[in-house]
């Protein structure tokens, strides 16, 4: 009998209502039962592990499915759908309807914003951040959660079933809430079943697959009978168990994976169970299912670094790893590279080699700076900041033991554009910001820029309270039993992650625009403050038509200094504009009962997305034009080369935020010739205080660009002949024979 | 004291050995009919009257302070690669007094130089600049009255202020621009076969194959291209004179 449409919906929304008014541990025990195993998808051809994603329209996650989905989600746009489809009966249209009219009050996003203050209302209007003008937006998720999969895998089922049983007798015994461990288990048996149903999903194929398939697949099979009642005992067995507790956990970031698969591996490889190339081709499998999980910005795997007990075997793995992401063409896992001074250099010679095939993969993780900067933003002791992970598009947080959802963004740029107007968006024409002001009514300087000060702060204190209001929410009405079974201090602590079991609750605030904002105030500083060559009134006639008929200004602004080219006036901006957003933020976990609030610096399209809503700036940025990249220079503007907009990145202080982007780009022949002189440049930007290193190695495609919009990459440096030179300043002809050259 | 500057380049990968910070000097008493910069002739500003009907000026006094201020911001990837200054241009050697004292100071502050020279000017210079020079580039461009021809000054000078340098010790290498039809006749390969005979310790030969970028910039300068429509040689032609080079016995030379 085929299913009744939105069934799972359905059986999802019974559960839910039958435990409503239970303890949240219970209720979502009961959900996670009815979720699975009709979450997970089919098993797919030339898969080595089981585990594939089918998120339905109403569920619950850790994480985030759409914009607004999270905790127990409902996805609206899914339930239209169905409810335009013609065949409907009217019971389940009647039905149906009465689901959505629930989900909509229930779902947790609604429920956090139901809290929000009237002042916060104000401040935060919208929720629609990639379609609508504003200086901040609350995001509703909870991201970045690292459970400890080596405790998984050491354990395996049984052994985290018999801890948390123990736990609960002793809680029982001592009259405490035995719920949250009852909980617990109810959500390893859905993971054991989910091992049961794939393992019979892989016998009923192996039925009708060709005999190589088939042995796979028996393989398989065998496996999750085996990791269903035992602890892994191989690499294979770990890694299955890893993947589907993902999977069914819905949790988007692996972990330190060479620290606990590598005793695994190391074990099977020496005792002669498994070959290399058989080790690879299950990585590459892996790796595959993570790529087709599409997470888009999380599927962080990291490898390397400071407080890896067993080194060798760890080192061991992040090689196959860096191979792994060498041979499978995918933009998932986000492969990321912790290293330090006295690493096993094959580490780094290899990620090299990847990176130069134009993977930009390994990202580079410098633990030398990164483990102070960690430890002193955070405020933790160094052995607790040597386990520090980047997730997602770069935050840190520590592994298995803290939080840093980011939940809210604030586009600085556009704080600086209200600013200007005295609180009016020019997009709008809507007051939206404190009145402290127009451009003209600042007699200096420095009035300009204490005014913007105060409306960036006046802002995030609603952003810090969004924050944990939102976390306050989840652990009223969930227990996320997957993470808080795998957290530490949780199951000691008898208390859900979110409802004072986790060591570490912390948050972070998107922000968009610093670069952008740092070199409006440069030009405003240098051409309406101390050159005055351009009035106040002038300037803003002249943003507010877009430059039209003000090409001269427009011209002026332009080349007044530019961060990125180790140019100490915009530079010392540029710090200025990072050190006061970063304490601003930070200070309030003095206001909140966050153990640390912080920036975080990251490249994702919310810099192309908000600059569509953002008027033109005094940097000479046109209207609606992308903002500059993280903390990148703006595109084009870095023009002294490569040493210099390095030089200009390491004078961000990394050590009061929770993580920032580096992007760069360089040349493939840079990294086949000349690979020595890369090594070095490297270094030197690491020994310098560079904290990481995304790398680019420019493809034709860039080049391509390059010719239609030569203002947009000056820093392409090219070899001609004996003799370099600057891409975009060659003959078209040229261009086109280096072009043809740079393919080989 | 100031310099007249047309450029400065960081990160500069192929101008010495390491990474490097190159500064262009702007004037050139030769006029090579090759010259891919063809802005680095004159003493003077000039401008760059752009395609896009944009102008640019070209050239800029600096002091030596204010090139050093460039110069010592990098002194980490000099130090990790092994790179340092080089000056080339133009003619480092056709500003002396300021080249001496740049040179001077970056020895002073512990940085590697280099310089890039056509080798011609006054030999007392070289005898001055040689202590401050940790590795010379020096250019052999044509031989016999083709130098002259082609290049506007005859060649006697520049062998003999390459004599002086090997005998004091420099350390040089040898760059070698070729240009297909102007200079890759076998009388100058075997010219350039005998000076690695006859200066051992040369620390390499760098074969500079031509390319026709100074072509446009001459344009832009409003000159003539003194060379127009010349092709760029393929990648087989280089090999070629390669090949012919080492033939005649080059064992140090190399594609730069
Ligand atoms: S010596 Fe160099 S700069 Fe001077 S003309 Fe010849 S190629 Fe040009």
């Amino acid at each position: 009998m085929a299913d009744k449409v939105f069934q799972r919906e359905r059986e999802f929304t019974k559960a839910y209502q039958r435990h409503i008014n239970d303890h949240p541990a219970i209720r979502e025990a009961a959900c996670l039962k009815a979720q699975y195993p009709g979450a997970l998808g089919p098993i797919e051809a030339g898969d080595l592990f089981a585990g594939r994603i089918r998120p339905a329209a109403v569920g619950f996650t850790p994480d985030e499915w759409g914009q607004t989905a999270f905790g127990y989600y409902h996805l609206p746009a899914r339930f239209k759908e169905v409810l335009q489809r013609s065949d409907l009966s009217p019971e389940d249209r009647a039905e149906i309807e009465a689901m959505l009219e629930f989900w909509s009050k229930e779902n947790t996003s609604t429920k956090v914003r139901a809290r929000y203050t009237p002042e916060m209302l104000e401040v935060m209007p919208s929720d629609n951040w990639m379609n609508e003008p504003g200086m901040v937006f609350p995001l509703y998720r909870l991201c970045g959660a690292y459970p400890n999969y080596g405790k998984l895998v050491t354990l395996g089922l049984p052994g985290l079933r018999q801890e948390i049983r123990s736990a609960q007798e002793n809680a029982e015994r001592a009259g405490g809430d035995g719920e949250l461990f009852a909980g617990m288990i109810a959500a390893l048996d859905v993971l054991a079943d989910s091992c049961q149903f794939y393992a019979d999903e892989a016998l009923r194929l192996a039925d009708t697959a060709g005999a190589e398939r088939a042995r796979e697949l028996r393989i398989m099979a065998e496996v999750l009978q085996a990791i269903k009642t035992e602890a892994p005992r191989t690499f294979r067995e770990a890694i299955q168990l890893m993947w589907l507790y993902s999977i069914v956990a819905d949790v988007r970031n692996y972990g330190r994976m060479d620290v606990y698969l590598g005793d695994f591996l190391a074990a099977d490889l020496d005792g002669g169970r498994l070959t290399e190339a058989e080790a690879l081709k299950l990585l590459q499998s892996l790796w595959q299912l993570m790529a087709d999980r599409n997470t888009r910005v999380h599927g962080r795997v990291i490898i390397g670094g400071k407080g890896r007990p067993n080194e060798a075997n760890a080192d061991r793995f992040a090689l196959l790893a860096m191979e792994a992401t060498r041979t499978v063409l995918e933009i998932e896992p986000q492969l990321s590279l912790r290293f330090y001074e006295g690493m096993n250099p094959a580490l780094m010679e290899k990620a090299l080699e990847v990176i130069g095939e134009g993977r930009t993969y390994p990202i580079l993780y410098n633990d030398d700076v990164n483990i102070p900067a960690v430890e002193h933003a955070f405020e933790l002791p160094q052995e607790e900041a040597e386990q520090y992970v980047p997730f997602g598009c770069g935050e840190y947080i520590i592994n298995h033991r803290s939080f840093g959802t980011p939940s809210g963004v604030i586009n600085l740029l556009k704080c600086l554009e209200v600013t200007m107007r005295n609180g009016v968006d020019p997009t709008t024409g809507e007051r939206v910001g404190l009145e402290l002001g127009d451009l003209s009514s600042f007699a200096t300087f420095d009035e300009l820029f204490e005014a913007y000060k105060r409306q960036v702060e006046y802002l995030v204190d609603f952003m810090a309270m969004q924050e944990q209001m939102e976390y306050e929410v989840v652990g009223e009405t969930m227990a996320n039993l997957y993470l808080s079974m795998l957290y530490d201090d949780c199951i000691e602590r008898g208390k859900g992650i979110f409802s004072g079991g986790i060591r570490y609750l912390g948050g972070t605030l998107e922000t968009y625009g610093n670069t952008n904002t740092a070199d409006s105030l440069t030009a405003i500083k240098k051409l309406v403050y101390e050159e005055k060559r351009i009035s106040p009134e002038e300037l803003l006639a002249a943003l507010d038509s877009n430059f039209e008929g003000y090409e001269h200004i427009r011209e002026q602004l332009l080349a007044a200094p530019k961060y990125g080219n180790d140019d100490p006036e915009a530079d010392s901006m540029a710090v200025a504009v990072h050190e006061h957003v970063c304490h601003t933020v930070r200070n309030q976990r003095e206001k909140t009962d966050l153990h640390s609030y912080l920036v975080v610096i990251i490249n994702n399209s919310a810099n192309t997305l908000m600059g569509r809503w953002t008027a033109a700036s005094p940097d000479g940025r046109k209207a609606r034009v992308s903002m500059a990249n993280g903390n990148n220079p703006t595109g084009g503007m870095d023009k002294k080369g490569i040493t210099a907009m390095l030089n200009s990145l390491v004078k961000l202080d990394p050590a009061i935020h929770a993580g920032a982007v580096q992007n760069m780009k360089f040349s493939p022949e840079l990294f086949t010739s000349n690979r020595d002189k890369l090594q070095a440049l490297l270094k030197a930007y690491f020994d310098n205080g560079g904290a990481q290193a995304m790398i680019t190695v420019v493809n034709r495609g860039d080049l391509e660009a390059a010719m239609r919009e030569p203002e947009k990459y000056q820093h392409i440096f090219v070899r001609v002949g004996g003799f370099s030179a600057r891409f975009v300043e060659l003959d078209r002809d040229v261009q086109l024979e280096i072009l043809s050259r740079t393919l080989y | 004291m100031h310099g007249m500057i047309f450029d400065i380049q960081r990160a500069s990968f192929h101008d010495g050995p390491g990474i490097r910070t190159t500064v262009f000097l702007k004037g050139c008493p030769l006029r090579c009919q090759w010259c891919h910069n063809p802005e680095s002739w004159s003493f003077e500003q000039e401008v760059f009257y752009n395609h896009d009907g944009t102008t640019q000026v070209v050239g800029k006094h600096y002091t030596v302070d204010e090139v050093m201020a460039e110069v010592v911001a990098d002194r980490a990837y000099y130090e990790s690669s092994g790179g340092g200054v080089t000056l080339s241009g133009g003619e480092p050697m056709a500003q002396f007094p300021f080249s001496l004292a740049l040179l001077k100071e970056c020895k002073a502050q512990g940085i590697h130089t280099c310089m890039e020279t056509c080798g011609h000017a006054p030999t007392d210079r070289y005898k001055a600049i040689l202590p401050h020079v940790d590795l010379f580039l020096f250019d052999y461009k044509a031989t016999g009255p083709d130098h002259k021809r082609y290049t506007g000054v005859g060649q006697e000078l520049i062998l003999a202020n390459l004599e002086v340098l090997y005998e004091a010790g420099a350390e040089i290498i040898l760059r070698c621009p070729l240009i297909p039809g102007i200079n890759d006749s076998q009388e100058h390969f075997q010219a350039i076969a005998q000076l690695e005979k006859k200066y051992p310790r040369l620390r390499g030969i760098e074969i500079m194959v031509y390319h026709n970028l100074g072509n446009d910039k001459a344009k832009r300068l409003r000159r003539d291209p003194a060379l127009p429509g010349l092709p760029n040689p393929s990648k087989e032609t280089s090999q070629a004179w390669l090949d012919a080079l080492r033939e005649l016995g080059c064992e140090k030379v190399k594609i730069g």
